[in-house]
C-alpha cells in the first residue's frame, strides 16, 4: 500500500499516516470502544464497592428475659446475645437494654448509649435518675433529660411481649444531635 | 474542554514530543491486524489488575474465611460474581492472547536480532503470568483449590536435593495451611505484580528502543512505515473490544461455583487443573516410577529454557517462515503436543461421564420424597441423618442401596430412616442418583 497515491495518506514512501476524515474515524472508534469498556467496567465496579452501604439490617426481635424478672417501677439492665452477620462472618455479641416495666405493665426499652456522645449510663437508684458518668448528663424515668449536655432524651427501643418474654429490636443512634438518626 | 487543559499543560510541561513518541511511532510495512496481541495481552492485565483490587476489597486471605469470603462475593456482593468471573475468566483469557503472540513473534521471526532481549523479556513475563495463575488458584480455598495446589507443591518435592526443601519454601512450613494461604495471597497480589509491571516496562522500553519488527519480507529497504496512531491504534481497540466482550460474556453466562471448602483430611478428593495447565497433568499421567521427573520437572525445565535461549539457539538470520524449515518445524512439533495432550486430557475428562438419565430422575425423586428433610449433600439439607455429599465413594453397591431402600433397617439395624413405598424403576432411580455422589465424577 506504500507506493499507492491516496487523497487520504499523509506522507511518501517512506512514511505516513491517515489524514482528514479517515484519521477522525479511527479517533472516533478507538474512543468509542475504549469509552464502553470503560463504562462495562465503571458501572459493575461501582455497584460492588458501594452495595453494603446499600443493604439494610433485617431487624430482628431478640429475647432479653422474662417479664416477672422485671421490677415494676425500677430499670433494670438486660443483657443478651446477638448473632449478627458482619459481612461473611457470623458473630456474636453481648448487648444490653435498659428496660423499665411501668405499673400498668407496659415496658419501656431504652438503648444502652447516653445521647451526648455514646457513654454507658446507670440507674442511680436513691435519686431515681439516669445518670451518665462521663459528662454528667442526666435522664428522668420516662428518659427526658433533666439535667447535661444531652441533645435528646433516652432512644427507645421497640418492645413487645410474648408469652411472658420480653422482645426487643436493638438498635443504635448517632449520638450528639438533636434528631434520632438510627446507625 | 479537554483541548484547553492539554493546551496548558503542553505550554508548561512541553507534552507534544511526549505525544508524537507515543503516537507516531513507525510501524514498518503499516498497521496490521496480525501485531494486535501484544496490545490485547497488555489490556488483559489491567483487566487482571483492576478485578483484582476489588475482589481484594472483599477478600479474607485465612483459612477461616477465605472461602466464606469469596462465598459472599458470589452471592451477596452486587456484581460480586461478575467481578470474580472477570477475574476467572480474564486470567484465561490472558493465557490465550499471550499464547498468540508468542505465536507471532515466533512465525514472524520477531525473536531474532536486535530483538533478542525483547523475546526474552517475553518468555521471562510469559512464566510470570503461569505463577500468577498458580498462585491466584489456591485462594478460594475450596477443595479444588487446596488440592490441586497440593499437587503442585508435591512436583517441585520431585527436583532432587532442593526439592523438599522448596516445598517447604513454598508451603510455609511442614503442611498446606495458614501460612501457605498468606503467602500465596502476598505473592499474588503483591511481589508478582511488582515484578510484573517491571518487566511489561522493560520489555516495552526495548519495543520503542528497537522498534517492531515488521513484516518478514527481506527487502526491507523497500517498505515504508506507518504511524503507531491512529490505524494500529484503532486495530487494538477493536480486538481489545472483542476480547473485554468475550471475557464478560463468559463472567455472565458460567457460572463459577466454589466446590466444598477445603477439607485438609479428604485424600480422595481428585482435583482437575485449569485447562492451561491440563496438557501438563495429562503428561505426568504417562510417565511414571523412576522416569516421574522427567516429567515433573527435567522436561519442563529443558523447555522453559530452550524458550529463554530461543533467539540464541536458532542462529538463521532469516525471518521468512519459508526460509527456516527447522525453526518452524520444532515450534509446530512442539504446539502439535502440547495440543494434543490438551485434547487427550479434555476428552479423557468429559467424554467419560456421560449423563445418565436415572440419575436425573433419580435427583428429583430425592427431592420428591423430602431426603433433605434429614440428610444433607454439599451444605444443603438436615443433618440428622448421614450426609449424602459422597455417599457413591462411601457405599459403591448397588446392591446395598437397593436393600436399604426397601428396608432400611434390614442392612443398618437400629436406622430410623422410614421405609418408602418406591416402584422398582424408582427405586433404580434412586440408587443411581445416589452412586453417582462422588468426589471424582
Amino acid at each position: 500500500m506504500s507506493g499507492e497515491r491516496d487523497p487520504s495518506v499523509e506522507g511518501g514512501a517512506g512514511f505516513h499516516t491517515p489524514v482528514g476524515s479517515r484519521r477522525t474515524f479511527f479517533r472516533w472508534v478507538t474512543t468509542g470502544l475504549a469509552g464502553l469498556i470503560g463504562l462495562g467496567l465503571a458501572v459493575p465496579l461501582t455497584g460492588y464497592v458501594i452495595s453494603p452501604a446499600l443493604k439494610r439490617r433485617e431487624p430482628q426481635w431478640v429475647d432479653v428475659g422474662a417479664l416477672d424478672e422485671l421490677p415494676e417501677g425500677e430499670p433494670k439492665q438486660l443483657d443478651h446475645v446477638t448473632t449478627s452477620r458482619d459481612g461473611y462472618l457470623e458473630s456474636r455479641f453481648q448487648k444490653a437494654v435498659w428496660a423499665v416495666k411501668r405499673p400498668d405493665g407496659q415496658v419501656s426499652v431504652f438503648a444502652p448509649m447516653c445521647t451526648h456522645l455514646g457513654c454507658g449510663y446507670h440507674w442511680a437508684g436513691g435519686e431515681k435518675q439516669f445518670k451518665c458518668p462521663c459528662h454528667g448528663s442526666v435522664f428522668d424515668l420516662e428518659g427526658q433529660v433533666v439535667a447535661g449536655p444531652a441533645p435528646r432524651p433516652l432512644d427507645p427501643l421497640p418492645a413487645k411481649v410474648e408469652n411472658g418474654r420480653l422482645l426487643v429490636i436493638f438498635k443504635e443512634f448517632k449520638s450528639g444531635i438533636a434528631q434520632r438518626v438510627e446507625l | 474542554m479537554a483541548s484547553r487543559i492539554y493546551g496548558w499543560l503542553d505550554s508548561r510541561l512541553n507534552l507534544k514530543p511526549v505525544e508524537k513518541t507515543l503516537l507516531d511511532e513507525p510501524i514498518p510495512g503499516g498497521a496490521s491486524w496480525i501485531y494486535v496481541f501484544g496490545s490485547v495481552t497488555l489490556f488483559l492485565f489491567v483487566l487482571q489488575a483492576v478485578t483484582g483490587m476489588f475482589l481484594a476489597v472483599y477478600y479474607a486471605p485465612t483459612p477461616d474465611h477465605a472461602y466464606d469470603s469469596v462465598r459472599f462475593i458470589e452471592s451477596e456482593v452486587t456484581f460480586g460474581a461478575f467481578v470474580r468471573g472477570l477475574h476467572h475468566w480474564g486470567a484465561s483469557a490472558m493465557v490465550v492472547a499471550i499464547g498468540l503472540h508468542m505465536l507471532q513473534a515466533f512465525l514472524y521471526g520477531a525473536y531474532k536480532p536486535p530483538r533478542e532481549a525483547m523475546w526474552m523479556a517475553g518468555v521471562l513475563l510469559f512464566l510470570i503470568v503461569m505463577a500468577f495463575a498458580f498462585t491466584g488458584y489456591l485462594l478460594p480455598w475450596d477443595q479444588t483449590a487446596y488440592w490441586a495446589t497440593r499437587i503442585g507443591i508435591n512436583m517441585v518435592g520431585t527436583v532432587p536435593l532442593v526439592g523438599e526443601f522448596l516445598m517447604k519454601v513454598m508451603r510455609g512450613g511442614e503442611v498446606l495451611g495458614a501460612l501457605t494461604l498468606s503467602r500465596f495471597f502476598a505473592v499474588h497480589v503483591l511481589f508478582l505484580p511488582a515484578l510484573i509491571v517491571g518487566l511489561i516496562a522493560l520489555h516495552l522500553f526495548i519495543l520503542r528502543r528497537v522498534g517492531p519488527a515488521g513484516p518478514w519480507t527481506d527487502e526491507r529497504a523497500t517498505l515504508g512505515s506507518e504511524t503507531f496512531y491512529p490505524r494500529q491504534v484503532y486495530m487494538d481497540a477493536v480486538a481489545i473490544f472483542c476480547a473485554f466482550l468475550l471475557v464478560a460474556a463468559a463472567a455472565l453466562a458460567i457460572p463459577l461455583p466454589l466446590t466444598d471448602k477445603a477439607d485438609p483430611s479428604d485424600t480422595s478428593f481428585v482435583p482437575v487443573p485449569e485447562w492451561y495447565f491440563l496438557f501438563y497433568y495429562e503428561l505426568l499421567k504417562y510417565v511414571h516410577g523412576p522416569l516421574e521427573p522427567l516429567a515433573t520437572w527435567i522436561l519442563p525445565a529443558a523447555v522453559v529454557l530452550v524458550m529463554f535461549l530461543w533467539p540464541f539457539i536458532d542462529r538463521n538470520p532469516a525471518r521468512n517462515p519459508i526460509r527456516r524449515p527447522v525453526a518452524l518445524g520444532a515450534g509446530a512439533l512442539f504446539l502439535a503436543v502440547v495440543l494434543s495432550l490438551l485434547g487427550l486430557s479434555i476428552k479423557n475428562l468429559y467424554a467419560v461421564p456421560r449423563a445418565d438419565p436415572a440419575v436425573a430422575r433419580g435427583k428429583a425423586l430425592y427431592a420428591e420424597f423430602g431426603c433433605a428433610g434429614c440428610h444433607r449433600i454439599h451444605g444443603e439439607g438436615g443433618a440428622v441423618a448421614p450426609d449424602l455429599s459422597y455417599v457413591g465413594d462411601v457405599r459403591p453397591d448397588r446392591d446395598w442401596h437397593n436393600r436399604h431402600f426397601k428396608d432400611p433397617q434390614s442392612v443398618s439395624p437400629g436406622s430410623f430412616m422410614p421405609k418408602f413405598p418406591l416402584t422398582d424403576q424408582q427405586l433404580n432411580d434412586l440408587t443411581s442418583y445416589m452412586l453417582s455422589l462422588k468426589k471424582a465424577p
